[in-house]
């Protein structure tokens, strides 16, 4: 798309570092914001092997639960759980920052998410207690 | 005058004396009221005639003067020296730019992109002027007054990390503005700016670093604006597929 004319001058064009997003706070929330998202990867991926081992039978899936309680992946699973309560926190923010015209609004955006996030724990913890 | 003063580190580019920018140190005046802008004059005039930058109306309105000011796009006409405290002050070409002299850097690829979203009322049914002008509610100029508020001035440009990767991104001011014109009730050009916007290199390359907002010097809020333009985009797409009749209303 771009059209590059002949320059008619000599221009003198600085190299951007690679370690551009360290540079300031914002870019380094950024990059935090962008990084946690590996974290929903991972936790999407474990959901599937969960849904997996659970086709598989009733071995299969105690094999799985066993999995879960070992001590190095409850450490992983605490370690996907801040990522993950810092990555939807930024996206609240953002989604506030799309759907909110004002300040005002934009602080009922993030409540009305926050009010959905806790309705929906609350019912998937219901069903899990429940059943 | 306080008689204070501060030292201003000015990047230089001058191809005929060197290949590469250097730095020049200048101390000037500081009184509580001097902006970046009235500093470089004052090097202009009494220190060094040979210093090149743009500066037009001196009130933040015409969007000439943005530099970077210790590392953040500012409008240096309405940037206080007494901001930084006892200095220095280090003023740099706007980044991203290719830099044709000092702190004066090369617009085209800015004005061509903004060509190319055609920021103006499209009509596909041109009415002739006696029938009257088009009228629109005080909410129609809402939806789209804010991102209209665009004075080019490129700082939103220089905030923008993705720019800097890919020279061929279109850029926050330009989406903005397509944006803008995609609101206009009296606008019927959105077919006619999907291709730019939609496609290579349009909103979708946008990662929503958010920089571009807090650097706007006239809260246009372009982080928003490419936002709102992806969920329409979104949407619309969705409504033909999932909609019978295309979601056409």
């Amino acid at each position: 798309m771009r059209t590059e004319a002949p320059r008619r001058y000599p221009t003198y064009a600085p190299k951007v570092p690679r370690t551009w997003w360290l540079r300031t706070a914002p870019f380094r929330r950024f990059a935090a914001r962008e990084f946690t998202a590996v974290f929903a990867a991972a936790f999407s991926i474990i959901l599937l092997l969960f849904l997996f081992a659970l086709s598989r039978g009733q071995e299969a899936y105690e094999g799985f639960l066993r999995w879960l309680g070992l001590p190095a992946v409850v450490v992983l699973l605490a370690i996907i759980l801040v990522a993950l309560l810092y990555h939807a926190g930024t996206w609240f923010r953002l989604s506030a920052h799309i759907l909110g015209r004002r300040e005002a609004s934009r602080g009922a955006v993030i409540a009305t998410l926050v009010a959905i996030w806790i309705a929906v724990s609350a019912l998937a913890a219901w069903v899990y207690v429940a059943l | 005058m306080s008689g204070k003063s501060m030292a201003l580190r000015v990047g230089r580019y001058r191809p005929e004396r060197a290949s590469e920018p250097y730095v020049d140190e200048y101390e000037v005046p500081a009184s509580d009221d001097t902006v970046v802008l009235d500093a470089l004059n004052y090097i202009k005039d009494r220190i060094d005639g040979s210093l090149a930058y743009r500066w037009s109306c001196r009130m933040g309105v015409c969007g000439s003067c943005g530099m970077m000011v210790n590392g953040v796009p500012r409008l240096t006409c309405s940037t206080f020296l007494r901001e930084f405290g006892s200095g220095p002050v280090v003023v740099e070409p706007l980044r991203y730019f290719p830099v044709i002299r000092d702190l004066v850097v090369d617009m085209s690829d800015f004005l061509e992109k903004l060509r190319t979203v055609k920021p103006w009322i499209i009509r596909k049914d041109d009415r002739p002027v006696e029938e009257g002008e088009f009228l629109q509610t005080p909410d129609e100029v809402d939806r789209y007054k804010q991102f209209s508020m665009c004075i080019n001035c490129m700082l939103c440009f220089s905030a923008c990390p993705v720019y800097g990767q890919d020279p061929d991104f279109l850029g926050p001011a330009v989406i903005a503005l397509a944006h803008r014109y995609n609101l206009d009730s009296r606008d019927q050009g959105h077919a006619e700016r999907h291709e730019v916007l939609e496609l290579n290199n349009g909103i979708w390359d946008c990662t929503f670093v958010g920089e571009c907002t807090v650097v706007c010097p006239k809260d246009v809020d372009p982080a928003a604006a490419i936002q709102r333009s992806k969920v329409s985009t979104a949407t619309q797409t969705l409504r033909s597929v999932v909609w019978p009749f295309g979601g056409r209303e």
